[in-house]
């Protein structure tokens, strides 16, 4: 018993004293072992702690302790893979010494009891300042970084983990340049570099995700449980993710099926006071399922639910805003010498309610809504109308084909149904059942890729992806047309490293066909028709690196999309706002321009990064106010879709610093101008200024294992530049919110690890509405919110 | 050898398997625009008063060829040319006339006129409008009302049709105005022969 303890302590000790020389830039190992029967396996993944990137070309090597004074220890050795993995099978000891070495970065050496030891290892290393003088040994850390030539933050498991249970947008919302549009608690919809919903894009396990994202009060179908880590791209990332990534990417990434190792899993548990909302999530995985025909094969299998009532605001609850959530996953994969298969089924389905006040008959119910003070509804967990059901069923089969000298050829194909109803109080009773909008929408993705090695300094991927798309409009009243889609690319994106030169030029091709199905029922009619786009994207960046810390990156993009279809043919009042929006088929696609420009300050205990753009769009597709809309229900104002020249320029910076080893400061902020450069007027939905501090205080402790205690605060100014002519032009103040935060990573109760967090969201409970908070014109953002958070590993 | 063979084959199955189903959901996700349901159209509202006195009873009428959709209402059908020191029992008729046959939806109000109300707002001092029915706990409907001409009116007026619904809030009887949400939103001219 007490042979088996001391190892522990002795590394925990080992691990202490590491987290002494704590530093922004460093290594997270995530080390996993299993006992399996009498062979051992070690595997884990080596990344970039500051920025969560997976450190490739890592060399890994494991010592097994000599048996006895006279055998010679036993050396294995494997360099990490492009996703920083690393993996050793069938170690004939029982406690090993595991040696990581990467470019750039402070050797990690540290002892794992692989009978015995945690599944989760997080190791923080200072940075090798002296090895990054020389330029021929930066090249490669230089070249892996330039995947961030645009802007990128990626939130790793650590830092999701202090965000968990809530939505994906209020997850990311807030890294530099991103804020979300919301609609309560329960639907948040990201905006990134001031563009949101169709022109964002998000991809869920390696596939773009197909849930109707044009409408902005259609929130991503994700369950976030499911992520092991979101990077958010910031400016047009057109030619790896597709045509409509204008504004940026939000990509979710799952983890790994496991491909070594017995059953192990964790249970999240968190709870929110302000809506009482509490979320559970189970996951088990491993592999060791041995099926017939395929052998050995690692699966992951995942539960959630979320419920959570009204949402409540510093004096009032607000009136049917709960929700409830269950989402489910099983993956199937295996490995093997020629490379892995996996198989991804996984069902996202929540039932919301949309605020009361917001859905109105026509304009003058709106005013009425907006100048009666919110009725003091009492709290309920009851969802009633207007509410949204919304299933969304993803199938990914994914091939990877491992070829000599690291490159990999993958292959994914993807099938999802999406399936959103939304409800209200209108129509006879009898029909109050049937959704006011029913939309079916079926995905069929085919994505192929080759990842070639390495070739006279040259790497890259090239590509080409397929969709296939159709969308069924059945509800009782009408919002877009069925339609047909297909689309095409071809793309290729290289990196050339030159000495302190690193180059990244990527050029994508897209054809899109989109065919609408005509429509027509008691006046309202949609005319059917085909039309055909084909353009290109393309980038181009540089990074240098000036000084030893010090990198410069420009990048210029072009990017287009076509109209979507709701853009060509939305016919109807939009709830929440009384304005009748009118669709224009004959919209043309729109075309970015966007130059910007990034560096990088890397110091072992400060950081800095300041990114600045400017993106210009023709032809960009806004709804434009115009004449009153006069129907039967009254006048409505009248906006239809319209096409300007915009302008966006925005500033984001983001740093950290640790004074002492003991206490870290985070700095983030970000500002964006948007101008319609034809009317010289500002754009509508741009986000207001914005600046957070936090600062953290944190150690580890055996007992208590990596332990932080923070505070928080943001500031947002207020948005001054609001259009002409929306209902929106109710100013909104600036405000400033403050968090509180406490908690330990691998804390350890009875035996059993344990993460346990308790933070505090808008502390003083402060009375405020956001600009983007679409809720803003009847009742105030949430109060106080007071969260806990349990994970226990098993 | 054997083992290439196995692979291929299974990659060769899954592969098949991956294209039968695409053609499964491109079947399945044939795009029909079809409606489903009813929605609550109302295309045609008319007023009707007769002299409680007895005689020729007024009716004029507004139609929307498109409903909800973003055409205008048409011009109104049928003058109202009200008599003064006239009492009139008025009755309103909301119609679906999109659909064959034509529907009556003031059927629907009336049974579920504890969800319904109708709102009426007269520009001329001189008339006055109230309304006569009742929902099931006693407040006012106003599918039917009573409209007086004082024996001094005089000139033209407009009155206003206000349907409301009150799908997310409660119905309060001694409220004059809508405050939930509105179905129908018209007015009426009317001018008082001298």
């Amino acid at each position: 018993m007490l042979s088996s303890l001391l190892p522990r302590i002795r590394r925990l000790t080992a691990r202490s004293l590491l987290a002494v020389a704590l530093a922004p830039i460093g290594a997270v190992l995530a080390a996993q072992t299993t006992p399996h029967g009498t062979e051992r396996h070690i595997h884990g993944i080596v990344e970039d702690d500051a920025t969560g990137r997976p450190l490739a070309n890592a060399t890994i090597t494991v010592q097994a302790a000599p048996r006895s004074r006279q055998t010679t220890p036993l050396m294995f050795s494997t360099r990490s893979d492009d996703k920083g993995r690393f993996d050793f099978r069938d170690l004939p000891a029982e406690v090993v010494r595991l040696r990581v070495r990467v470019l750039g970065f402070t050797p990690h050496e540290e002892r794992v009891d692989l009978i015995d030891a945690d599944r989760l290892i997080t190791v923080h290393l200072t940075v090798a300042t002296t090895v990054l003088q020389e330029v021929a040994v930066r090249a490669d850390t230089l070249a892996e970084r330039l995947g961030r030539v645009a802007a990128t933050s990626t939130l790793d498991a650590a830092a999701l983990s202090a965000t968990r249970g809530q939505t994906l947008g209020e997850t990311i919302k807030n890294l530099p340049g991103v804020a979300v549009i919301q609609f309560g608690p329960s639907i948040a919809k990201p905006v990134i570099r001031g563009l949101n919903s169709q022109r964002v894009l998000v991809m869920n396990a390696g596939l773009r995700q197909e849930d109707q994202q044009w409408g902005t009060e259609h929130a991503p179908n994700i369950d976030s449980f499911e992520a092991s880590s979101v990077t958010v791209v910031r400016g047009a990332a057109t030619v790896l993710y597709g045509a409509d990534a204008l504004g940026g990417v939000v990509r979710v990434d799952h983890a790994p099926v496991p491909d070594s190792g017995g059953t192990h899993g964790d249970i999240a548990l968190n709870t929110f006071s302000n809506s009482r909302q509490g979320a559970l999530s189970m996951s088990a995985q491993g592999a060791d399922l041995v099926l017939p025909g395929l052998g050995t094969t690692g699966y992951r299998v995942r539960v959630t639910s979320r419920v959570a009532g009204n949402g409540g605001a510093p004096d009032y609850y607000l009136s049917n805003t709960g929700f409830r959530e269950l989402n489910g996953s099983v993956a199937l994969g295996v490995t093997r010498s020629w490379g892995t298969a996996d198989v991804l089924l996984s069902r996202f389905g929540t039932e919301l309610g949309v605020l009361k006040q917001a859905h109105v008959g026509n304009a003058d119910d709106l005013q009425r809504a907006m100048t009666t003070p919110p009725t003091d509804s009492s709290f309920t967990y009851g969802i009633d109308r207007p509410s949204q059901q919304v299933s969304h069923t993803t199938l990914r089969t994914r091939f990877t084909f491992a070829a000599p000298k690291a490159s990999e050829l993958e292959l994914v194909y993807g099938l999802q149904y999406n399936h959103r109803r939304e409800f209200d109080n209108h129509g006879p009773l009898r029909f109050r059942n049937e959704a006011a909008f029913n939309l079916k929408l079926f995905s069929n993705s085919l994505d192929l890729r080759w990842t070639h090695a390495r070739w006279r300094g040259l790497k890259g991927t090239i590509g080409t992806s397929g969709l296939a798309q159709g969308n069924q409009t059945l509800g009782k009243a009408f919002l877009i047309p069925g339609y047909d889609l297909w689309q095409g690319a071809v793309y290729a994106q290289e990196d050339l490293a030159l000495g302190r030169l690193s180059l990244n030029a990527g050029l994508r091709g897209d054809a899109i066909s989109q065919t609408t199905i005509a429509f027509a029922d008691q006046g309202i009619r949609s005319a059917a028709g085909t039309r055909t786009w084909r353009d290109f994207s393309g980038s181009f960046g540089a990074a240098y690196l000036l000084a030893d810390g010090l990198d410069i990156a420009l990048r210029v993009a072009r990017a287009w999309r076509p109209p979507t279809v709701n853009e060509r043919y939305a016919q109807g009042v939009h709830h929440g706002t009384a304005q009748y929006e009118l669709g224009n088929a004959a919209l043309n696609a729109e075309r970015s321009q966007g130059v910007e420009a990034t560096l990088r300050y890397t110091r072992p205990s400060f950081n800095l990064e300041a990114a600045t753009y400017r993106n210009t769009i023709a032809g960009f597709m806004y709804l434009q106010p115009g004449e009153p809309v006069q129907t039967i229900r009254g006048a409505f104002p009248g906006f239809r879709y319209s096409q300007t020249d915009a302008r966006l320029r925005g500033v984001e910076l983001s740093g950290n610093w640790s004074p002492h080893m003991r206490v870290q400061l985070r700095l983030n902020g970000s500002a964006v101008r948007g101008l319609d450069r034809v009317n010289g007027g500002p754009l509508f939905d741009m986000p207001a200024d914005r600046v957070s501090l936090t600062t953290r205080v944190q150690g580890r402790r055996p007992s208590v294992g990596a332990w932080f205690v923070g505070a928080g605060t943001q500031m947002v100014r207020q948005q001054d530049g609001v259009p002409e002519g929306t209902v929106y032009t109710l100013p909104t103040a600036g405000y400033a919110l403050m968090q509180l935060e406490a908690g330990s990573t691998g804390a350890r109760v009875l035996g059993q690890r344990l993460d346990v967090s308790l933070s505090v969201n808008n502390a003083l409970d402060t009375r405020f509405r956001d600009y983007l908070s679409r809720y803003r014109l009847f009742v105030n953002d949430a109060g106080r919110d007071v969260v806990f958070r349990v994970t226990m590993p098993f | 050898m054997i083992e290439r063979m196995s692979r291929g084959m299974s990659r060769g199955v899954v592969l098949a398997g991956a294209s039968a189903l695409v053609l499964a959901v491109s079947a399945c996700g044939d795009s029909a625009t079809a409606p489903g349901g009813e929605s609550e159209v109302i295309s045609r509202v008319t007023l009707t008063l007769t002299p409680s006195a007895g005689g020729a009873a007024l009716s004029s009428f507004i139609d929307d060829s498109d409903g909800n959709g973003p055409t205008a209402p048409g011009a109104q059908v049928g003058a109202l040319a009200l008599a003064r020191g006239v009492t009139y029992t008025g009755t309103v008729k909301f119609e679906n006339r999109l659909v064959t046959p034509a529907e009556d939806i003031t059927a629907e109000v009336q049974k579920e006129a504890n969800e319904h109300r109708v709102f009426y707002t007269v520009t001329n001092a001189g008339v006055t409008i109230t309304t006569t029915d009742v929902d099931g706990q006693n407040r006012p409907l106003g599918v039917r009302f009573s409209k007086v001409v004082t024996p001094t009116a005089s000139g033209l007026g407009t009155v206003r049709v206000l349907l409301c619904h009150y799908g997310n809030v409660a119905k309060v009887g001694t409220a004059t105005s809508c405050t939930g949400d509105t179905d129908i939103s018209l007015t009426f001219n009317f001018t008082i022969a001298p």
